[in-house]
């Protein structure tokens, strides 16, 4: 019984990498694993969308976030909907002064192995691939049209701060306020 | 770029829309009963072509279109929360006695609806029941507007931050006294934008606040300064979905040569970088004001001294009505601390009506809410603001963090507590006195009753008995008023004026002096001083006050008429023809100007 359940853990482990392989994109349409592409680095996905005024309210924090931590943490937006097309997010990059490399991820493979909800939301994994933490940025929403002047909590920096040291984040996931990805299923 | 949409306003003129709504909201309900499905094209596509899509769609103030199936089913879980929330669609105020135009809220069984269709997987439905979509007519709401009038200069506005609050200033090139009917607000990218606002700036004050001439200026809250009695009459309001009011008629707004409209906009940053250029297109008619309403501001900021951590902090303030009115129209006004804001008015006879509850504020919302029907209101009854206020670290939108103790002001981290009512006066016979006089009297007694120190009070409480001819009580209301602020430049001017119609020319000067001393530039100081000094026969001093007058403002023909006349005076008579000369040009009638020159070209033997 112990080996068939190893096993099993196994494959879906394998399932998982192998569908992120195949099903996620970068801006030209070419296959991309940002795991590998990670190599060394802790890995920072952060969902977006191009019609979401939230996320897109972030971009700043996103974009400032990333070069605050390049030399420890590999940063991608990850958009999940699959009708967005590469232009649009191309533009989209270019008006938010984005200086992130952006993924398509119409599969939802991405969305799955963050465990993320809504976006903006963030999935830390560790150097090992293993998933830290997901969820919010930081506090600012309380709720859809309820933000605080400027956040009082940290999550995604607190996040990477100990994933980074070799600890384990205080919190390992929590609720974004934003859109639904599920809405694009 | 403010898109008509078509059944929004058959709406409006056949007043069908709440009917049909509620009709189709029952029907929804039954098939759910039945285990019919809610769907799209049947229940919530009705919904969001009346509510959501006036806003919802490229070009206007929502963040995404809501016109299609793909568009809704792409937040349907979002819709579903937000209007179960009430926050969208926007509307503040609760259901109560009175009826307002234009009301958005969602009724329950609305509500119910939308959770429903995405409980059930947010089903499309047959294509036959889809409505026909809404229609939106590109470009002026209205038609061609008779003028338009462009921000001279754009604002930046920064990619993050807190909300900002930016002013622009935008001349109106008349030459001569229209008549506004309506007014097309674009605010300029209108999803950065959460309400706009414009004041009728008729002596160019709020020029004096920018940097460089078009450059605009921040500010949350601005004060227009007004010599004489012109009350604010019309709220002339933007927020995100409005459509341009048209004003009724014998309504109009008056604009005359010079006027200044100072537009208010409130911006969130959006992510990125954002330049707004706001432009506003004027519709005049022929028919100038017969009716004249007034923006009546009951408050109470001197009450407002917030502790830190207070959840749960009143505000009150009672005002009795001098005179019958109709309420047109209702605007509370609080920052980011206020709660729970309601106004009532008690009758003569004892009866009491809620004009407005709004049980949870929220400032991004704000509007100025126009009654369906005018409430009238006869003289002798109050009318009672009652706003409370959270500044704990329970109310998310507390601008201090940890909470500070919170004063009244302008900035956003200031609070107010204001009531503004459109109110229209009843009059009985034309030729009483103007009944919003009565009405500014009574209000600026009734600060002073709460507040001793109220400067403004004082000021408006002289000005409207200098208007009565009560010089002795306006001069010592305008010299009570400078006590509070000795250098105030209006006070000191207005004081000066009062003391020259009183025949205290000597005591007059000084007050002119001060007012000339704090702003060099001020025209009607400089006119005053001229004719204080010629009064008392110093014409050679009188001349450089009138040249001044005349360099500020080189088209009054008063001005000129009197620099006319004091020249002639000086004995300089042909440089005196030409300033009398100039008067006629601007004025042709102006008998002064008329007299002086007659008796020039007979002294001269012209003639």
């Amino acid at each position: 019984m112990v080996s068939v359940w190893r096993t099993f853990t196994c494959l879906l482990l394998l399932c998982g990498l192998s569908s992120a392989q195949e099903h996620v994109f970068d801006l030209s349409g070419k296959h991309v694993d940002p795991f590998q592409a990670s190599s060394g680095k802790l890995l920072v996905l952060v969902f977006v969308r191009t019609d979401c005024p939230i996320s897109n309210r972030y971009a700043p924090k996103i974009q400032r976030l990333s070069a605050q931590y390049q030399h420890d943490a590999r940063f991608w937006l990850v958009y999940p909907d699959k009708t967005e097309s590469p232009a649009a997010i191309q533009r989209y990059l270019g008006d938010y002064r984005y200086k992130l490399p952006a993924l398509r991820d119409p599969q939802h493979a991405l969305v799955k192995r963050g465990q993320v909800q809504v976006t903006p939301e963030a999935a830390v994994f560790d150097r090992q691939g293993q998933l830290v933490y997901h969820g919010r940025i930081d506090n600012w929403y309380q709720s859809f049209g309820r933000a605080r002047l400027a956040p009082t909590t940290h999550e995604l920096e607190d996040a990477i701060r100990a994933t980074r040291s070799g600890s384990r984040p205080e919190v390992t996931a929590s609720n974004g306020v934003g859109c639904y990805i599920s809405d694009l299923e | 770029m403010m898109p008509r949409w078509i059944p929004a306003a058959l709406f409006l003129l056949l007043g069908l829309l709440v009917p049909a709504v509620s009709q189709r909201s029952a029907r929804g309900n039954t098939a759910t009963s039945e285990n019919r499905p809610v769907t799209f094209n049947r229940d919530i596509a009705p919904i969001m072509f009346q509510r959501c899509v006036a806003c919802h769609h490229t070009g206007e103030a929502g963040p995404f279109p809501l016109l299609t199936y793909e568009d809704a089913k792409k937040h349907a879980q979002q819709i579903a929360v937000v209007t179960g929330m009430r926050l969208m669609p926007p509307w503040l105020p609760e259901p109560g006695e009175f009826s307002f135009a234009d009301d958005l809220r969602l009724s329950d069984e609305q509500i119910a609806l939308f959770q429903n269709w995405v409980q059930q997987g947010a089903i499309e439905g047959t294509p036959a029941d889809l409505p026909p979509k809404p229609e939106f007519v590109q470009g002026w709401y209205l038609g061609k507007p008779d003028l338009v009038l462009n921000a001279e200069k754009p604002f930046l506005l920064p990619a993050s931050g807190t909300d900002r609050y930016w002013n622009f200033i935008l001349h109106v090139p008349i030459n001569d006294t229209r008549w506004l009917k309506a007014i097309e607000i674009k605010p300029g990218d209108k999803r950065l934008v959460h309400h706009a606002n414009i004041l009728v700036d008729r002596t160019q004050s709020a020029r004096r606040k920018e940097s460089e001439p078009g450059a605009g200026f921040a500010g949350m809250e601005i004060r227009i300064e007004s010599e004489l009695f012109d009350p604010d009459s019309h709220f002339l309001f933007w927020k995100p979905g409005s459509v341009p009011y048209v004003e009724p008629d014998g309504m109009a707004v008056r604009l005359d040569k010079g006027t200044d409209l100072v537009l208010n906009v409130h911006l969130q940053p959006s992510g990125k970088p954002e330049m707004i250029r706001p432009t506003v297109g004027l519709y005049f008619t022929d028919k100038p004001a017969s009716k004249h309403p007034m923006l009546l501001q009951i408050e109470n900021d001197a009450k407002l001294d917030i502790p830190p951590g207070e959840k749960n902090f009143l505000v009150t303030d009672d005002f009795k009505l001098p005179v019958d009115v109709d309420l047109l129209a209702i605007y509370p006004h609080a920052h980011y601390l206020g709660k729970e804001m309601q106004a009532i008015a008690s009758l003569p006879d004892g009866t009491q009506k809620r004009l407005i509850y709004i049980k949870s504020w929220d400032l991004n919302w704000q509007a100025v809410y126009r009654y369906a029907e005018p409430v009238f209101l006869p003289a002798g009854t109050t009318i009672s603001m009652r706003y409370s206020y959270d500044n704990s670290t329970e109310n998310t939108a507390n601008p201090n963090n940890p909470p500070q103790r919170v004063r009244a002001g302008n900035r956003a981290s200031d609070e107010m507590a204001h009531l503004w009512l459109q109110v229209l006066p009843r009059t009985e016979r034309p030729q009483q006195v103007d009944p919003r006089m009565l009405l500014q009297e009574a209000l600026a007694r009734h600060n002073l009753k709460k507040d001793p120190a109220d400067f403004e009070a004082h000021y408006n409480l002289a000005a409207m008995l200098q208007a009565k001819g009560n010089l002795p009580d306006a001069v010592t209301e305008y010299q009570l008023a400078l006590r509070i602020r000795p250098e105030d430049v209006v006070a000191n001017n207005a004081l000066g004026g009062a003391l020259m119609a009183s025949g205290h020319l000597d005591e007059a000067i000084p007050y002119l002096t001060t007012a000339l001393k704090g702003r060099p530039d001020y025209f009607d100081a400089h006119y005053n001083l001229g004719n204080a000094l010629a009064s008392r026969g110093d014409f050679s001093a009188a001349v450089d006050e009138f040249r001044a007058a005349v360099r500020i403002n080189p088209e009054d023909a008063d001005a000129e008429a009197n620099l006319g006349s004091a020249l002639a005076e000086t004995g300089h008579v042909s440089e005196a023809r030409l300033h009398l000369e100039r008067a006629l040009k601007i004025n042709p009638r102006h008998a002064l100007a008329r007299e002086n020159l007659d008796t020039i070209e007979r002294g001269s033997g012209i003639r």
